[in-house]
């Protein structure tokens, strides 16, 4: 039973960082409809800037997770700026722009810090226990943040005018437009908001998993599972989602080893795509 | 040029015979050389060229696949199984490697393509790293993390294709093979795919059974990309995970886009270059990928038409001027 209980929590921990990105890649979809393919890219830099500030610079993670947010959030935001604003209605031109933006993040990683994994720990260590189930301290802190960072995000969108203004670009671009929103200010703003969630992600976890080049490509393939599953462009559906996925991952690597969580939902995608091609709470998706 | 000639050039497309030409042509050049750099340089390639040639063809409909290394691996692979049961007759292990992913093709494109074309990129990335994942948990049939080892070579005509010449002579024919169906698909479809490609409502509104189209030429990518599959097995003599890793479909992407994908010489000059240039990085390797990275850039923001589709417009304009 404790083994049971604690798959659920590593499950719901998965879940609130999954969840972190695949809101962040489903806002800038939604939004923008741009597909980033640099959100891994972005996940990766923030563990490297995370890394950076604690090992090379000697200061207090916490206060390296708070730069690495803020570089990643400044990084996304020159970008939608300076390069996929002027062909924002372009979706493969925008896609093919992120690509290589992707493979530009990952050169320059690996040319400062070469090919091997960094020697990155979590500060807090030990495990907390109640009763016959064990857990470690690191994963209860990320799950923490990471629900503060969710609940934060939601209160940004639903509870804010600036929410409010970016829902109403999602909704229908055309009309926010005419109603005074400027997407000109606002879509940047969104696209560092997301990209910043994704930097956030990555200083929290890659201490706990891994630090390296090429770390970002499974958590975007992830991403694309989570926001499919979820419906692209909803953000509740993403947040559905990525507990699902994390849960499944959890119960799959405890019950049957590894690998195996990724093929399972894969297939679990790919029946939804048939019986419910708009995800678990999307929108319409026939047509171009 | 008398009428005739012009009219059947114009049929058949002139760049399409310049393609068909550069791999005819191409057989000379183990004849005439044994260096072993250029022999390197060359099966990568011919190798490259025909993945590619796999991305291109759902470009032409604005469609980005992620899916290469996946039907690469499943070409490769269907010819070192076949390896195993002594099977190594060339046009054999070539119908095989084609029509392996292909069939695998059928019901993905089926489901996938009748979805807006974000879901065909999404579905193609996690395909190429599910693939990875298949080929580690099948060590029975696919041998898991080692591969299959000692293939044997291919057998053309009761010939056993041995010697590097002959290994880089067949990985010729492959592309050539490769080239004859890439060109007959886009060409006879030309009207098709740029009615899907300029708006594929409009194109759905007057008729066209738009998603047939698009899981077409998926299918038929998927067959091509097994050909480059069992090129790239039957150079190395190994099929290998680490041979499919989903991150190489990014340089067919990219190749396919820096060459341009206006037309079918796009990702011949496209791979030709970049494999040249990869190979200057020398030990420095892994850096190519930040080349491709900034080229995919200025191509995007400044020369849509990317090498060919430049040139040609600076034919053009010298012309007209």
């Amino acid at each position: 039973m404790h083994q049971f209980l604690e798959a659920a929590i590593i499950g719901v921990g998965l879940g609130a960082q999954y969840a972190l990105l695949a809101l962040g890649f489903t806002l800038i979809f939604g939004i923008l409809g741009v597909v980033n393919f640099a959100h891994g890219g972005f996940y990766m830099l923030g563990g490297y800037v995370a890394y950076t500030c604690v090992a090379g610079l000697g200061l207090a993670y916490p206060l390296a997770v708070v730069v690495a947010m803020l570089a990643t959030a400044a990084l996304g935001w020159l970008f939608e700026l300076l390069l996929i604003e002027p062909l924002i209605d372009d979706h493969l031109a925008t896609l093919m722009l992120s690509l290589g933006l992707y493979l530009i993040i990952s050169t320059v990683v690996l040319a400062i810090f070469g090919p091997i994994s960094m020697e990155f720990a979590f500060p807090v260590t030990g495990s907390f226990h109640a009763g016959s189930v064990y857990l470690p301290r690191e994963n209860l802190i990320v799950l923490a943040v990471c629900l503060v960072a969710i609940a934060c995000l939601w209160l940004v969108l639903f509870r804010t005018d600036l929410g409010r203004a970016l829902r109403a670009l999602a909704d229908d671009r055309a009309v926010g437009m005419a109603q005074g929103l400027r997407p000109r200010l606002l879509f940047p703003l969104a696209f560092a908001l997301a990209t910043g969630l994704a930097g956030l992600t990555g200083a929290l976890v890659t201490p706990i998993l891994s630090l390296a080049p090429g770390v970002g490509e499974p958590v975007l393939a992830t991403s694309f599972l989570t926001v499919i599953l979820g419906g692209l462009g909803s953000l509740g559906g993403a947040a559905l989602a990525a507990f699902i996925v994390g849960l499944v991952e959890a119960y799959t690597s405890v019950y049957f080893g590894g690998s195996i969580g990724a093929l399972v939902l894969f297939v679990m995608v790919l029946l939804l795509l048939v019986f419910r091609p708009t995800g678990l709470l999307g929108r319409d998706v026939r047509g171009a | 040029m008398d009428d005739k000639a012009v009219g059947l050039i114009r049929r058949l497309g002139g760049a399409e015979i310049s393609a068909v030409l550069v791999f005819v042509i191409s057989f000379a050049i183990p004849l005439l050389t044994k260096n072993v750099m250029i022999y390197s340089v060359l099966n990568q390639i011919m190798v490259g060229v025909v993945a590619t040639f796999s991305v291109w063809i759902m470009l032409r409909m604005n469609l980005l696949s992620f899916a290469t290394p996946a039907f690469m691996a499943l070409g490769g692979y269907t010819v070192a199984i076949a390896g195993q049961y002594d099977i190594s007759d060339a046009v054999v292990l070539t119908l095989a490697s084609f029509a392996v992913p292909a069939l695998v093709a059928i019901p993905l494109g089926a489901l996938v393509l009748r979805l807006r074309g974000t879901y065909f990129v999404l579905v193609t990335f996690v395909l190429a790293q599910i693939m990875q994942l298949v080929l580690f948990v099948t060590p029975g049939l696919t041998g898991g993390s080692n591969g299959i080892s000692g293939v044997p070579p291919v057998n053309l005509f009761g010939m056993d294709m041995m010697t590097n010449q002959q290994v880089l002579l067949f990985a010729c024919g492959l592309a050539l093979l490769a080239t004859l169906i890439t060109a007959a698909l886009t060409r006879y479809f030309r009207r098709h795919f740029a009615a899907i490609e300029e708006n594929d409502v409009l194109a759905e509104s007057l008729g066209l059974v738009v998603w047939r189209y698009k899981a077409l030429g998926f299918v038929i990518s998927a067959g091509v990309a097994g050909l480059a599959g069992f090129s790239l097995v039957n150079m190395l003599l190994t099929a290998h995970p680490s041979s499919f890793d989903s991150i190489i479909s990014v340089d067919f992407i990219a190749y396919s886009i820096i060459g341009g994908r206006v037309s079918i010489l796009g990702p011949i000059v496209g791979t030709s270059l970049m494999v040249y240039a990869t190979n200057l990085f020398g030990t420095h390797g892994q850096y190519a990928q930040g080349l491709y990275g900034v080229l995919i850039l200025i191509v995007v923001l400044a020369a849509r038409g990317g090498i060919v589709g430049s040139v040609t417009a600076l034919l053009r304009r010298r012309r007209a001027a």
